[in-house]
């Protein structure tokens, strides 16, 4: 029910409310619902909450092992706790002392009050007021709460083992332990033991670890392989079976025709990912389709697992089916491989009909003249695609390039001037957006861009999808395009592109306008977390200018970075930081703006930042006009580490305990 | 004293009561998809009493307030109710339900009442910063196999062995 999450259905309520009840009846039955007999185990007067937890312990984890081996449940349907060792080890040292204090634990202290222990009652009111007293000061016991936080982790890969492997140790481990507790016991004991209990131990003794050679024999194939992997994807005889039932049907792959005619459709919810490099990727690609690299393909491709219709293609057929594959381990379903690849589907659907060996059909000739259409650039027969400055995606787009895509299914053009200009006359299709409804206060500071999540859901009401191509068309401030596209990094958007020279250019080239708002559908953005690596906050930016190790970059202009000027309650700058207004890197041609030249800037550039592998951090006041510069040096000039302090001077200068330098009183 | 030795003597074996819970826990990990869990139904208990008391402040505080306006909606909470049932059937069958307070018989009522509401406070707050108590990080989460529960586990045992000596007074016959 964890995995179909439905674990606050009524249906889960009753099925918890039934393991509870046999969880509870054999507490009691084990003597837990007795404080004293539990608190006997850190006296060394009773050992059964040992033997008992260890038994129980073997059992569950032998069973789910023998489960997951006959392929009656993946591991993936069980939910695993994060080891966070800071909590762990802390958690575990403050519950220790608290065991042996009130001699109960939770579960038993339940089992305690069932049986009239008053003590256990108290004990269960203190537990209520401890937990309110976590939730009081959560805020300051967060960082301990996170402290070391690895994630799920097995114990056997912390400690280099394999699970078989590690698994039969802790049957062996259990044993002895029993026997040592019964030593322990012996040695306080009047009477000798019953015979029905050495029996007992005995079967346990030899049971445990003969099943965990059994799970391990299930669990190695005639190779010596573990068939059961070491990693959170266990999978299974049974279901290496199905997989390769599926591949038997050949549901696994899916033909390019059919594919180019889903994606001429637009049918909702497809996702075509090229699994090249991206330099091939830049090269050419089905249109459509989104670059993801083999590292990062099941973090990307988790929003859309049993959703809609993955398609993964290269050039070949080997790469893509084991991705497919390693995804069907993974709990995909809804993965294919474009059969024969990307050779394949411009042989297919793109090759001319004229150039043809054999003769086509009149349908089919219609059907291949329409796949050439939507997916080659109007009147070029060579395959092409997109506008491209040498083989790198374009970041800058040109009016030209703007008009003659304008139709197209994934070019999503957005305008970001005053509602009254977008109003008055705006490129047809384009959505209008005001770039500060993409920023909100967080943590208490003001203009911060929002968090991933929110501008999902922002993107998705102007129904932009993660395969478009956005194009920001600026009116007076070319800053207000690259803060839109810090918006879209954030949210690990790969292909977005400024127009050159904004509104101002469009209208000078006497392209058409128009005042009808566009038609267009609400998408699903999926949210990715964790796509964001390149915003820093202050106290990562206080440990650069501890360190000096990065290059700090203020882009205000020169007089506030002198501090002769302020709109703040000081003035002057971060220490150590380099000051390039970000106006010097525009070009003005009249009322038209544009950044300055490739050349030119990474002439400057290269002046102020050592190599392209330097760390670099970009700030201003607010972080919209650093934005800018952000945008120049990572993909227009190819600087690999830059990172964007968006709270900037307006953060940095509240917090009083932060340094400042001015020209007025310079360092010491 | 000659009863609780009767009640002793029908207590299960421990290898035997251990092996239903393993069951009992197998149980849930093919029907829920989780382990067991105890002390989460105590926090939701305790996110329902501040609900009732401080509305406006429980929702907005980040800990409990994720938990919306009725944490009580939630598997682990009957789990707890479960565990208690579960436990009134088998004490009641065994005849071991008695109200008392069970401490050593030179220890007074106050002395282990106290300890026990002590422990309950670090337990309860333990709990909740290590994500489980026994049952649902020591017990579930070793059986998983999961590192963290196994760190929890042994921390449990060096934090009680550690400290036992001084609450020993407790349990003074």
């Amino acid at each position: 029910m964890y995995h179909l999450d439905t674990l606050g259905s009524a249906k889960a309520f009753v099925a918890a409310l039934l393991i509870g009840v046999a969880f509870g009846f054999f507490l009691e039955r084990a003597g837990f619902g007795s404080s004293r007999k539990l608190a006997g185990v850190f006296y060394f007067s009773d050992m059964t909450v040992i033997k008992v937890m260890f038994t129980a312990v073997m059992t569950a984890l032998l069973g789910l092992s023998i489960c997951v081996a006959c392929g009656w449940v993946s591991m993936d349907a069980i939910y695993l706790m994060p080891t966070v060792y800071g909590a762990h080890i802390i958690g575990g040292l403050v519950f220790g002392v608290g065991f042996v204090m009130g001699g109960w634990c939770p579960g038993t202290a339940a089992a305690g009050l069932a049986c009239g222990k008053a003590d256990a009652l108290i004990f269960l009111g203190g537990a209520v007021a401890g937990s309110a007293l976590f939730n009081e000061v959560f805020r300051l016991v967060r960082p301990l709460y996170e402290a070391g936080d690895r994630g799920v982790v097995f114990v056997y890969n912390s400690l280099g083992v394999s699970r078989i492997g590690f698994t039969l140790l802790l049957s062996v481990a259990a044993v002895l332990m029993f026997w040592g507790c019964e030593w322990i016991e012996d040695k306080r004991r009047r009477e000798p033991r019953s015979r029905h209990e050495n029996s007992v131990l005995k079967v346990v003794s030899v049971a445990l670890p003969a099943l965990a050679v059994l799970v391990a024999a299930v669990g190695i194939d005639a190779n010596g392989h573990e068939s059961i992997a070491a990693v959170g994807a266990i999978t299974s005889i049974a279901a290496e079976t199905q997989l390769l039932d599926a591949v038997e049907q050949a549901q696994d792959h899916i033909d390019p025709a059919d594919l180019a005619d889903r994606l001429v459709n637009g049918e909702p919810g497809l996702v075509v990912v090229d699994i090249r490099p991206p330099e091939e990727y830049a090269h050419f690609h089905i249109r459509g389709a989104t670059n993801i690299s083999m590292k990062e393909i099941y973090r990307n491709l988790m929003p859309y697992k049993n959703i809609g219709t993955i398609v993964l293609y290269s050039d070949g057929m080997t790469h893509p089916v084991q991705i497919r594959d390693s995804l069907y381990r993974m709990g995909f379903r809804n993965a294919y491989i474009l059969t024969d690849g990307l050779d394949g589907f411009v042989q297919r659907c793109l090759t001319p009909v004229s150039l043809r060996g054999e003769p086509v059909p009149p349908a089919t000739a219609d059907r291949i003249r329409l796949w050439r259409s939507s997916f080659l650039d109007s009147g070029d027969s060579k395959p092409a695609q997109m506008a491209r400055m040498s083989d790198e995606w374009a970041w800058l787009v040109s009016a030209e390039w703007l008009e003659k895509h304008l139709g197209d299914r994934n070019v999503k053009v957005i305008d970001l001037r005053s509602q009254p200009e977008y109003n008055s006359g705006h490129i047809a299709g384009s959505l209008a957006l005001a770039v500060e409804n993409l920023r909100t206060n967080v943590n208490g500071v003001g203009s911060m861009l929002q968090p991933a999540d929110m501008l999902a859901r922002h993107v998705s009401l102007m129904g932009i999808r993660p395969e478009d191509t956005v194009v920001f068309v600026h009116g007076d401030k070319v800053h207000d395009a690259t803060l839109a596209g810090m918006a879209m990094e954030r949210i690990g958007h790969k292909h977005y592109a400024i127009l050159i020279g904004g509104f101002e250019q469009w209208k000078a080239d006497n392209k058409p306008l128009t005042t009808e708002l566009p038609g267009f559908s609400v998408s699903s953005y999926p949210v990715v977390p964790d796509a964001d690596s390149f915003t820093v906050d202050y106290k990562t930016v206080l440990e650069y200018v501890r360190k000096k190790s990065a290059v700090i970059i203020d882009v205000r202009p020169a007089d506030y970075y002198a501090g002769t000027k302020s709109d703040e309650a000081r003035a002057g700058h971060i220490p150590g930081a380099i000051n390039r207004p970000y106006t010097e890197d525009i070009a003005k041609a009249g009322d038209i703006q544009q950044l300055k030249s490739i050349d030119e800037l990474g002439k400057v550039y290269s002046q102020i930042i050592p190599s392209k592998d330097a760390a670099v951090v970009v700030h201003c006041r607010t972080g919209h006009q650093a934005s800018q510069t952000f945008f120049v040096l990572k993909h227009l000039l190819g600087y690999r580490r830059p990172s964007w302090y968006d709270g900037g001077w307006a953060e940095w200068v509240a917090r009083t305990d932060l340094p400042i330098e001015s020209a007025a009183a310079p360092r010491k | 004293m000659k009863k609780q030795k009767n009640e002793n003597q029908n207590f299960m074996n421990p290898y035997l009561a251990g092996t239903g819970l393993g069951l009992t826990l197998l149980l849930s990990f093919l029907t829920l998809g989780a382990g067991l869990g105890a002390s989460s139904g105590i926090a939701r208990i305790a996110a329902c009493a501040e609900l009732c008391i401080a509305r406006t402040h429980t929702l907005s505080s980040e800990y409990f307030g994720k938990w919306g306006d009725a944490p009580l909606r939630y598997y682990l909470v009957f789990m707890l109710a479960g565990t208690f049932l579960g436990a009134l059937c088998s004490a009641l069958m065994a005849d071991r339900v008695h109200l008392r307070v069970e401490r050593g018989e030179k220890a007074s009522n106050r002395l282990r009442l106290a300890y026990s509401f002590a422990g309950g406070v670090l337990v309860g707050f333990a709990s909740r910063l290590a994500n489980g108590c026994t049952s649902g990080q020591a017990l579930t989460g070793s059986a998983l196999l999961l590192t963290g529960s196994f760190v929890f586990l042994v921390c449990i045992f060096v934090g009680g062995y550690s400290t036992a000596w001084l609450f020993r007074r407790q349990w003074n016959d």
